[in-house]
């Protein structure tokens, strides 16, 4: 590796990691004798801080950096999702926006309002307008939210393969195949038409679309036994006990994934790999916050805890 | 007098200088922005960062020596110049080459080393030591270019 960008950045980033919880932290959290203490005890170890006060922080300190972006491609085409369905149904998109975002509610509701999706940044116009065509046309909301989710990815993949960063290409193509999975497992399960996988699948590298419908098509048992025969057969055998397991293994081999940049003193990698951690880490607050409130015992808490970066 | 030989003399001592010279800036200039970032998030690391970014500035003061020394032993520096062959001139073009060469490229490679040793700084304080001793291994390339490139000058005739 040649590059040297982001000295600053990493160097930055790299003092921060030092504050990212640990798994003692984690431990006191859950461990909290009320609900009361382990708020005063979330206020004082992480000061509330969101994934959009991480985002500002990169991109204050790597604000040329285009790599960065695609971590945010999934809010992005989940905020199209959310304007287009409160336009449509007549509510305010306002309370389905997620932060941060590439792509401000303004010029998605703007976008929707003038049927131009030319404000809109040139990985979204496509799926932007197909999606209002569907929903407008059809009236069939899965399938859009289907395209639009599909779309998120392959976008994702585009962005990546341009990069010819092979983090990013490795983040992409992991990503999709966990939602290609997922969303196999679903269509599946509601005996969905080969017409409908085909727009919600999306396809990849690493799993082959046209046999992951193949196998969709024909069952679950079908599907599980394809995957069995593919490097996501630990995965295959999560999602057949709970969905949620499956979440925490990706969530798992994304952060295992954002390791491998842990060692580099320069580059996107390190930046993105900071994300990813935090991401994890208030997906961790937010999973321990909620079980307490609703009574979940420790070692369920303790279960579902997604890997830590540090 | 041959004024060719000593203009080349000259353009010696000039690219001992410039070139590690523009080592030194590129390796500094780097760690600066690795440092920096370091104390904007924790100011108390400042001295720490300083010394990993002292390191790759040794290759331009390399360049400085053997430039001084090339002019002060053609006489430029004492006000009469040496009346120089062109062979002469181009011995001591030659003689600049190692400290030029090496100065450039060690000072940015040390600069990298010396970035990355500010990763341990942002990390592990205790263990910058390790960082410097790292960053300094490449120094030991340019002094070696700084000896041959002395050793060039006084030995060749005038």
């Amino acid at each position: 590796m040649s590059t040297t960008e982001y000295a600053s950045a990493v160097a930055a980033v790299k003092t921060m990691e030092s504050s990212l919880l640990t798994r003692s932290d984690i431990e006191q959290f859950i461990n909290a004798p009320t609900l009361s203490e382990l708020r005063m005890l979330l206020d004082s170890r992480t000061g509330g801080e969101t994934l959009e006060d991480v985002w500002k922080m990169l991109s204050g300190y790597a604000p040329d950096c285009a790599e960065l972006k695609i971590l945010l491609y999934r809010n992005d085409f989940h905020n199209l999702k959310a304007v287009l369905k409160a336009m449509l149904s007549g509510r305010d998109p306002s309370n389905y926006y997620i932060r941060p975002s590439n792509v401000s509610l303004e010029t998605i509701k703007e976008a929707y309002a003038s049927k131009s999706a030319d404000s809109l940044p040139v990985y979204m116009r496509a799926a932007a307008e197909e999606a209002y065509e569907i929903a407008t046309r059809t009236l069939d909301g899965q399938l859009s939210d289907s395209l639009i989710d599909s779309a998120a990815l392959t976008a994702m993949q585009q962005s990546a393969d341009e990069t010819g960063n092979d983090f990013i290409i490795k983040y992409a193509q992991l990503t999709t195949v966990c939602a290609d999975i997922k969303t196999a497992y679903r269509c599946s399960v509601m005996h969905k038409s080969n017409q409908f996988m085909e727009t919600a699948v999306c396809g990849s590298r690493e799993l082959d679309k046209a046999s992951l419908i193949r196998a969709a098509l024909a069952g679950t048992e079908s599907l599980f036994s394809f995957l069995n025969n593919t490097p996501y057969a630990e995965a295959a055998e999560l999602l057949k006990n709970t969905p949620a397991q499956f979440e925490k293994w990706f969530d798992d081999v994304i952060t295992e994934h954002a390791e491998s940049a842990r060692m580099q003193a320069f580059g996107a990698e390190p930046l993105m790999a900071y994300y990813i951690a935090k991401e994890a880490e208030i997906k961790n607050i937010r999973i321990i916050s909620i079980c307490r409130e609703s009574g979940t015992d420790r070692d369920t808490i303790t279960e579902r805890m997604r890997k830590l970066y540090v | 007098m041959n004024s060719l030989g000593l203009a080349l003399a000259i353009i010696g001592a000039a690219c001992a200088s410039l070139f590690a010279g523009i080592g030194s800036a590129k390796g500094v200039g780097l760690v600066g922005e690795a440092a920096a970032g370091v104390v904007s998030v924790d100011p108390n690391k400042f001295s720490k960062v300083l010394l990993l970014q002292l390191l790759p500035g040794t290759q331009g003061l390399y360049g400085l020596l053997t430039a001084i020394l090339m002019l002060s032993r053609i006489g430029i520096i004492g006000g009469s110049a040496a009346d120089l062959s062109t062979a002469q001139g181009l011995m001591f073009l030659g003689a600049s080459l190692p400290i030029a060469i090496v100065g450039l490229f060690s000072g940015i490679a040390q600069g990298r080393a010396a970035a990355a040793g500010i990763g341990i700084v942002a990390k592990k304080p205790d263990h910058t030591i390790k960082g410097i001793i790292m960053a300094a291994m490449v120094e030991t390339y340019a002094i070696l270019a700084l000896l041959v490139s002395i050793l060039l000058i006084y030995n060749i005739s005038i």
